[in-house]
């Protein structure tokens, strides 16, 4: 087969993997899996990329970037075959400038360890999704990755300083937040694969704040929790964080690793508050005030480091500790205005109910970005069809609340139907222009983010 | 260039769209125009048949205060929505000149990206969402009223620092921020041979300023009372504690520099603060250009070195804001009368594009501004911008030639 040998030339035996077992092990992400890919390469340089890119090209094989593949919608996954790109041998930090507070990355880096190394220089990398423990930078960026810390340091975007690109004609480009002219940084971050292969990039470290402390509320009611949460962010307090977890979910991470979480509470938030200590106190007692008038049933602080990373490694291990609940379990992710919490909470609690699926919500409360757990057994016809369904309701409650279909996981394959339910024909042609410019064969992850029968010519307007 | 003898000020998106449609079948080109405050930023169009004021496009049409969420119509002057966030205690770092004039729309149009980024982030991360006409009259939305989105691509960032060369901005959605309780401007002025340990001292604080300039010049135009090495400005934000805390860490951190003498002031602290931002796009009549260079942090003492060098070479007055914590470096040079300025001006700005390739304007009224390379060295990736205006633009009917390469 002309593509393989062609590959394994360029890029040696060793770099190209096409055996049965290792194709069906690519065919996967988080979400789902999908069609065969013909070929896996794994680059060990930004040249080997360029070099897959333009012998995929001739032999009219499409491209798929992949990172850890913890991806929820599945972004990473070859619908259509073609040949997969992973990212696990470029996985070295390539420059560290402490001076500038920057790094130039490889993108395979895992999310986590860059932070691991910033902290010698009093420095961290913010977005910290949950999977940050696996999930790689170049990933990140093709999402646009969020996590907790984003309520007060923004998400992905606002931490890529620039890019070097490998465009869908397998030449290299780099793009600068400093440049004159389009912010084609901003445009590549979060597009999923689809306008070009980023090859590294430089990002924007944050210095370590002096004073943190880590407080959880718990809650006899959801609609209090949420309500609190509300006032919190009207009150114009922005925590470093403020994470909420129900009883469903309060329960198995609980089980999972005796965090401290209160077993017996409706609820709970997870507050942080980083940066100066009196500032860090007076938010602190401002939020503390806040909770109990809106009917906490109790306030505690760690009081500890060691405290504080149990109480964050139970939010963050949460989706896994429902294992405990069913087989398998479906993350819904919406994003709703923040004062819109009670109603979102009400109507996903509506929504499972009517649909016998049993929900856990673990999510972003601060951001108003809803994570919806949808526990079910995947050997169960009917399971499988409720939790669509009940998927489906939560996305059209979030739409009718003024909200979107995706905070921070991306659309991929799974939610690019959904686009027309919050974009205009306008609205989806003027991205397809972009997709245009970058990859006008549409051969960078096709079916990803625009909908069936949404390829360019189609929809811009005549 | 032609004037525009035509000034369109439509009042409503669909007026816009009806009018930008209009020309752009008719081959008509189209000047847009804000309040004017960056109208010396870019090349003036190649041609302009109508001038377009978004100033008909005003006010502030959704204020979220419990969302900490903010929409505005693109005409609308900076201060207006500063001015409501700030009776709700919220703020966006817009950091906008003349923020009296500026606009929403023109103020991202321009990308401007102001001192205080390096703690709060530019303006443009503050976008949620926007409404964009584009050259053919469509009108499109990106993104919404939600913190957190990535359905699609982030299209209102690429609208944002397009400079209108790809579509008009209607409206732009905001998140808001807290806004800081208190805020203190702290001024001093630099002895002989103080200036770059002062600027190394400054940039490496453990509590950071919001904005701290190096400045030499701008007498009337900043506060504060220039020493022989000119002077330091500083704007803290905060609480009581970290005004406190933050007062003495300059002071110490200036002290051991060799500066002794230090002041603050808290009443006006931030207004000082915009007469600093103010200054970056000032202009002496026809007889000025102002430069903005992006050096690395460890780089702007070079960079500054560099520029006054130059000044002194071609007998040209040099004044300077040095950003202390970006680093970006803003140099006015300015002669006595602009016939002297025109003489040289031409041989001055080669010699700095020689030397600093990212050198842009950000200011002139110089008549010959057109032969200057106002936009520094075209950035790498100009073949892939130039392809994205022609695919939104494809009649050139948007700010034809003001924009990076001639876009």
């Amino acid at each position: 087969m002309i593509l393989l040998e062609r590959l394994i030339e360029a890029l040696g035996s060793d770099a190209v993997k096409a055996a049965p077992e290792d194709l069906a092990a690519y065919a996967f992400d988080a979400y789902t899996d999908g069609g065969t890919p013909s070929a896996i390469v794994l680059p060990g340089s930004t040249r080997d990329v360029s070099a897959t890119v333009k012998i995929a090209r001739d032999c009219g094989e499409p491209i798929v970037a992949r990172g850890a593949g913890t991806g929820l919608c599945g972004g990473a996954v070859p619908t259509v075959g073609g040949v997969v790109l992973s990212f696990a041998r470029m996985n070295r930090i390539l420059e560290f400038d402490e001076r500038n507070r920057r790094a130039r990355v490889q993108p395979g880096v895992i999310n986590l360890d860059l932070s691991r190394h910033a902290a010698a220089s009093g420095l961290f990398y913010a977005p910290d999704p949950s999977s940050q423990q696996v999930s790689t930078l170049g990933g990140n960026i093709a999402t646009n990755a969020g996590g907790p810390h984003c309520l007060s340091y923004g998400t992905t975007v606002n931490h890529v300083l620039g890019l070097e690109v490998v465009d869908a004609g397998g030449e290299v480009f780099s793009t600068s937040v400093e440049d004159a002219g389009y912010d084609l940084t901003a445009a590549l971050v979060g597009s999923e694969g689809t306008l070009g292969i980023v090859t590294s990039a430089w990002l924007r470290l944050s210095e370590l704040p002096e004073s943190v402390r880590v407080s959880l509320a718990a809650f006899d009611d959801i609609d209090s929790a949420s309500e609190a949460v509300s006032a919190v962010i009207a009150a114009g307090i922005l925590p470093t964080a403020l994470e909420m977890m129900d009883a469903v979910i309060v329960r198995a991470v609980e089980a999972a690793f005796h965090a401290g979480y209160p077993t017996e509470a409706a609820a709970v938030l997870l507050v942080e508050n980083a940066g100066l200590r009196e500032d860090v106190a007076a938010a602190q007692d401002a939020i503390e005030s806040i909770v109990l008038q809106h009917a906490a049933r109790s306030w505690r602080s760690a009081e500890s480091r060691t405290e504080r990373d149990a109480l964050w490694a139970g939010r963050k291990g949460a989706a896994g500790a429902t294992g405990r609940i069913a087989p398998n379990y479906y993350t819904q992710d919406v994003c709703v205005p923040r004062s819109k919490l009670p109603q979102a909470l009400r109507a996903v609690e509506a929504a499972a109910r009517a649909n016998g699926i049993t929900v856990g919500n673990v999510f972003h409360a601060g951001d108003g970005n809803l994570h919806p757990l949808l526990m079910y057994d995947r050997r169960d016809r009917r399971q499988v069809g409720a939790v669509v369904e009940t998927g489906n309701e939560i996305l059209q409650c979030a739409i009718e609340l003024g909200g979107t279909i995706s905070g921070e996981h991306g659309i991929g394959w799974e939610k690019r139907e959904a686009m027309t339910r919050v974009y205009s024909t306008a609205d989806l042609a003027a991205m397809a222009r972009v997709r245009d410019v970058f990859d006008p064969a549409g051969a960078l992850n096709p079916e990803k983010i625009f909908p069936r029968g949404a390829r360019c010519p189609e929809v811009v307007p005549p | 260039m032609r004037t525009a003898r035509q000034r369109v000020a439509p009042e409503s998106t669909q007026a816009l769209s009806q009018m930008l449609a209009r020309c752009d079948r008719n081959g008509e080109k189209v000047r847009i125009a804000g309040g004017e405050t960056l109208a010396g930023m870019g090349l003036p169009p190649e041609r302009a048949d109508v001038t377009l004021l978004t100033t008909g496009l005003s006010g502030v049409i959704a204020n979220e205060r419990a969302d900490l969420v903010v929409a505005a119509r693109a005409g609308t002057p900076v201060r207006d929505v500063s001015i409501l966030l700030a009776s709700q205690g919220q703020f966006v770092p817009f950091d906008a000149p003349r923020p009296l004039d500026a606009t929403v729309g023109g103020t991202l149009a321009a990308g401007w990206a102001g001192p205080r980024r390096h703690c709060y982030g530019r303006a443009r991360d503050y976008v949620l969402g926007s409404t964009i006409v584009l050259a053919d009259g469509t009108i499109a939305r990106a993104g919404g009223m939600v913190v957190k989105n990535v359905a699609g691509y982030d299209m209102s960032r690429l609208y944002v620092g397009s400079f209108g060369t790809l579509g008009v901005l209607a409206r732009a959605n905001f998140k808001t921020i807290p806004l800081p309780p208190k805020a203190r401007l702290f001024l001093a002025p630099l002895p002989e041979r103080t200036r770059e340990r002062a600027c190394t001292q400054l940039s490496t604080l453990a509590i950071r300023p919001s904005a701290a300039f190096w400045i030499d010049g701008f007498h009337q135009a900043i506060d504060g009372d220039e020493g022989p090495e000119g002077r330091i400005l500083a704007l803290l934000e905060g609480s009581d504690a970290l005004l406190e805390r933050a007062t003495l860490a300059l002071r110490s951190a200036l002290g051991r520099a060799g500066v002794p003498q230090t002041r603050v002031i808290d009443a006006g602290a931030r207004e000082a603060f915009e007469r600093v931002v103010d200054a970056y796009v000032a202009c002496l009549g026809e007889r000025s250009v102002t430069y903005r260079l992006y050096p690395l942090v460890p780089d702007s003492q070079r960079t500054v070195i560099a520029v006054e060098a130059l000044a002194r070479r071609f007998e040209l007055r040099n004044e300077t804001i040095l950003d202390v914590m970006n680093g970006d470096v803003v140099a006015r040079v300015s002669d006595f009368d602009s016939q002297a300025f025109g003489a040289k001006i031409e041989a001055f700005d080669d010699a700095l594009h020689e030397s600093e390739p990212r050198a842009l304007v950000v200011a002139s009224k110089h008549p010959h501004r057109a032969r200057l390379r106002v936009w520094g060295a075209p950035p790498a990736a100009i073949e892939r911008m130039r392809e994205l205006k022609a695919r939104f633009d494809p009649n050139r009917t948007l700010n034809p030639g003001c924009f990076v390469g001639g876009i």
